[in-house]
């Protein structure tokens, strides 16, 4: 009973965050200075008539209520649109870019987590020891330094001076078989390790402090009383109850997976869909940043429904709550 | 936890071995027999590969590389020279023009390219008003093909569109025939890659967001290219594509930022091609009346001494030497030096000189003075204090840096300015609304003077003339050179009405910034400008320098790798992640197994 009104309370939550959505991106994007027709007359040398013809064209010179009701009839069709800029059906442009940032992101999120939670199960044991101090401080400024200051120094070094990998892109062009997937791996490296080294100190400050709250809790102490050996003791009770939190954020990651990584995909010129949401900001593309945004938005919230009920089954006093 | 130690250190295991097996394979790959690929870096993606679709900088140097017009622009000075048509002869009114077209010329996939293609191609932008292309064929032309070589190009009145030459590219007829009577949008959106052409090389691939690739035509008809084919590269950002060309990713970039070229250090296999730009950094002063605005520009603004004033008291050396690290020259006309053969220079003895001494006592004679003592002079006439709102375009290389520099010149003759720097979106809602007093932008044009003139007259209020300037001497000289069909005579009366511009200054042209391409010196040589030898030498006006670039004696051009990472570098991080998970884990374990 009390599993079933919390499902239905997670899903009903996630859709009303949906539908908020939807709205919110649709009105973001026209308060934002300028005018994507704009833009083209100029490149374009069309008179003041076909300025006005292209607008009626895209729709653009409705009342917002109205286009706000063909926006939402048309992304529930699953339609989204075409881009102002060339044309191409926003779905297909979106679907080009999943791939290299799935790649990228999703590698990136599992390698940061995966360190960053062993190194925080690691000093939240041992507090105080000097792999906790030394891990935390490396935690605290990776944490702290702006990915894309870092990216940058990564592409000038191991780029520029050392010329060991690309400056940019997701391959050479022309390559089959295996020798396209090193080179692809080559264009991987220096974003991946930008990735990784942004996110993993948020993972392991969390999984840290977990951990040392958790190693409080009475019954850690039970344990300890009727004599269970220490890595019992945190194999068993520890770690399992102070992963949650951190299940949660890495999980919510995941979600922004699918938003791309915008500055570290920008350095690195990775085609992916934060690189395509940044140029798309810049030329005003509306039916694409709202794509981008729409998709980012939705996999966030699909991905923190999922954590919810994975964590109603990982801790059941959440499911009786 | 114990369990998985052995699981661990195979993994690493076969992660490693993997690690070291394909670098092994994909490097022994050997580059000897590989084409020679010309790779271009460019930080501007390709918007379109339809030449009726072309808007943006690399959609146009896709159309150049691949098509081409009747008559081409000539690399020294951008005049009309041979191209598809060995030239075009007028009859004495100037109404008939007769253009002759090589034999022979074929299209890459065979078929053969005939005046019938030529009339198609015009007539394909005239009935569909593709915007790009139609202000070439005024007076209501009709096109006869008597035979295979021979275009008739007829028009209602006397005009030298013919010999412009029109900036149109001719696409084959039995492709496009396809697409005639659809709407703007579909011929818009029609897919043209691979694209049937006549130029050297024809594009055949396009990776969204990543890249293009062309390679040779084999029908083409002028002489063979020394490269197999060409390939673009996008990057995201300026730092990204230096590092590029350092390291040998591509041997050319384009478009480089003029603050970045310190970055390029002393490298001495890098050549900087610092190009004559084909646009130029206007001031446009508002004159106000714009249909539809109720802004009012400043007053004072209708008082030539006040713009002269404001002229004389910029510095534009500065402006090219503190924004554009030199790589510009001073502006004077609205015709920019690259159309070398229309451009008028004004001579150094004529030109308003930077003075602001002159320009401050210009105001005060003018009466303009500073009433209230808050170091802004009034209008007389109104009492209102000299003060500019002035949009300067963010998206535009050195606007607003150019407009720094000038809130501090024009302070310094009590005219106060309200700098807003603006996306050029943003800029074309003050454009549309009027509401500015000046503002900075770029204007550009094509190598022949009539638009740019048609933008300045006064007809264009509303339309292209954002300031509202109007000048009856400069209208009918606007006219007048239109129907001059002698080169010299109409030479004469354009450059009059560059003059008019000059001395009643609706706007200050600031200045002619460059474009910057930077090539690796080491791997291809035998580039050409256009127009020039400080022009474009990637594909902008014509496609000839990539006929003529050639690898480097003794270099490999670019069939080598791309970049010289090591193998090891991959063998060094796999085990480093292994590694540090595998110790991170033991070392607890053993800690433990010690308290326990």
């Amino acid at each position: 009973m009390g599993a079933r009104r919390y499902v239905v309370k997670k899903v009903t939550h996630a859709l009303a965050t949906v539908l908020f959505i939807l709205s919110f991106n649709f009105l973001l994007f026209r308060i934002m200075p300028g005018d994507p027709v704009g833009i083209l007359v100029r490149s374009d040398r069309l008179t003041p008539a076909q300025v006005d013809e292209l607008r009626t064209d895209l729709g653009l010179n409705l009342p917002l209520p109205r286009q706000y009701l063909h926006y939402v009839g048309q992304t529930v069709t699953g339609s989204l649109g075409e881009s102002l800029r060339n044309s191409r059906p926003v779905s297909t442009m979106i679907f080009e870019r999943l791939g290299p940032t799935a790649l990228l992101v999703g590698l990136g999120t599992i390698f940061a987590s995966l360190f960053g939670v062993l190194i925080g199960i690691k000093g939240g044991w041992n507090r105080g020891s000097r792999f906790d101090t030394s891990s935390q401080l490396g935690s605290l400024v990776l944490y702290a330094v702006p990915e894309g200051w870092l990216g940058m120094l990564l592409l000038l070094f191991f780029s520029g001076v050392l010329g060991w990998f690309p400056a940019g892109g997701f391959e050479t062009g022309g390559l089959t078989g295996m020798s396209r997937v090193v080179d692809v791996l080559d264009h991987l490296f220096l974003p991946l390790l930008t990735l990784t080294l942004g996110y993993v100190g948020q993972y392991s400050i969390v999984m840290r402090s977990s951990m040392i709250d958790t190693t409080h809790e009475e019954y850690v102490m039970s344990a300890r009383a009727k004599g269970v050996p220490e890595r019992m003791v945190r194999r068993n009770h520890v770690v399992p109850n102070a992963f949650l939190p951190t299940f949660t954020l890495i999980f919510l990651s995941f979600g922004f997976v699918l938003g791309g990584a915008v500055v570290i995909e920008t350095i690195f010129s990775w085609p992916g869909l934060g690189l395509l949401t940044y140029d798309s900001i810049g030329s005003l593309d509306y039916p694409v940043i709202q794509g981008v945004f729409l998709l980012g938005s939705l996999a966030v919230i699909v991905a923190n429904l999922f954590a919810d009920m994975t964590y109603g089954y990982l801790d059941p006093r959440i499911r009786e709550t | 936890m114990r369990g998985n130690t052995p699981m661990l250190r195979t993994a690493v295991l076969i992660v490693t071995v993997a690690a070291l097996a394909m670098p092994g394979s994909a490097r022994g790959a050997s580059p000897e027999t590989a084409p020679v690929r010309l790779r271009v870096g460019t930080t501007v993606d390709l918007d379109s590969d339809n030449p009726f679709a072309a808007s943006a900088g690399n959609d146009w140097s896709v159309a150049t590389t691949q098509y081409d017009m009747l008559l081409k622009f000539a690399n020294e000075d951008l005049t009309p020279a041979p191209s598809l048509g060995t030239g075009c002869e007028s009859s004495s009114d100037y109404m008939t023009w007769t253009c002759t077209l090589r034999e022979g010329v074929k299209w890459s996939d065979g078929e053969p390219l005939t005046a019938a293609d030529v009339a198609f191609s015009y007539r394909f932008v005239i009935d569909h008003k593709i915007p790009q292309y139609k202000s070439y064929f005024p007076f209501d032309p009709v096109f006869e093909t008597p035979n295979d070589t021979t275009l008739i190009w007829k028009a209602k009145e006397p005009t030298f569109a013919p010999s412009m030459p029109p900036w149109v590219y001719i696409v084959p007829e039995h492709i496009w025939a396809d697409d005639v009577g659809k709407e703007l949008k579909e011929i818009r959106a029609v897919p043209n890659t691979p694209a049937v052409v006549s130029g050297p090389f024809m594009m055949t691939s396009w990776t969204h967001g990543q890249g293009w690739s062309f390679e040779r035509n084999p029908n083409y008809w002028g002489e063979q290219p020394h490269i197999d084919g060409v390939d673009y590269r996008l990057y995201s950002n300026q730092e990204a594509m230096i590092q590029a060309l350092k390291n040998g990713e591509i041997d050319i970039a384009d478009g480089l930022e003029p603050g970045l070229i310190a970055s390029l250090g002393d490298s001495s296999n890098i050549t900087i091609q610092k190009v004559v730009s084909d646009w130029w950094l206007n001031l446009a002063f508002n004159f106000g009346g714009q249909p539809g605005s109720d802004y009012e520009p400043l007053p004072a603004l209708h008082d030539l001494d006040v713009r002269k004033a404001i002229m004389m008291a910029i510095d534009k050396q500065a402006i090219v030497d503190k924004v554009y690290q030199g790589t510009a020259t001073t502006g004077d006309t609205i015709i920019r030096p690259a159309s070398a053969y229309w451009h008028l220079d004004i001579p150094a003895d004529e030109e308003y000189p930077f003075d602001p001494v002159a320009a401050n006592k210009l105001l005060d004679d003018g009466g303009y003075l500073d009433t209230d003592d808050d170091g802004i002079r009034e209008d007389p006439a109104n009492g209102l204090p000299l003060h500019l709102v002035m949009p300067a375009s963010s998206d535009t290389t050195g606007a607003v840096g150019a407009g720094e520099l000038i809130v501090g010149f024009l302070a310094k003759i009590g005219i106060s300015v309200d700098l807003k720097p603006a996306t050029d979106g943003k800029m074309n809602d003050y454009w549309g609304a009027g509401s500015f007093d000046a503002y900075i932008w770029y204007w550009s044009g094509d190598p022949d003077p009539n638009y740019q003139l048609f933008v300045f007259t006064s007809e264009q209020c509303g339309a292209w003339e954002d300031g509202c300037w109007k000048n009856e001497k400069f209208d009918a000289l606007y006219e007048e050179q239109h129907s001059i069909m002698d080169p010299a005579e109409r030479l004469a009366v354009v450059q009059e009405a560059q003059r008019i511009a000059y001395f009643d200054i609706p706007g200050i042209a600031l200045a002619y910034p460059g474009w910057l391409e930077a090539y690796r010196n080491d791997r291809f040589e035998g580039w050409i400008g256009a127009p020039g030898e400080n022009g474009y030498i990637l594909p902008t006006y014509n496609y000839d320098s990539l006929i003529s670039v050639r690898p480097v004696t003794g270099s490999a051009g670019s069939s080598g790798k791309s970049s010289s990472l090591p193998g090891w570098i991959w063998i060094v991080a796999v085990v480093a992640v292994g590694g540090g998970v595998f110790l991170i884990t033991r070392r607890g374990r053993r800690k433990e197994m010690d308290e326990a």
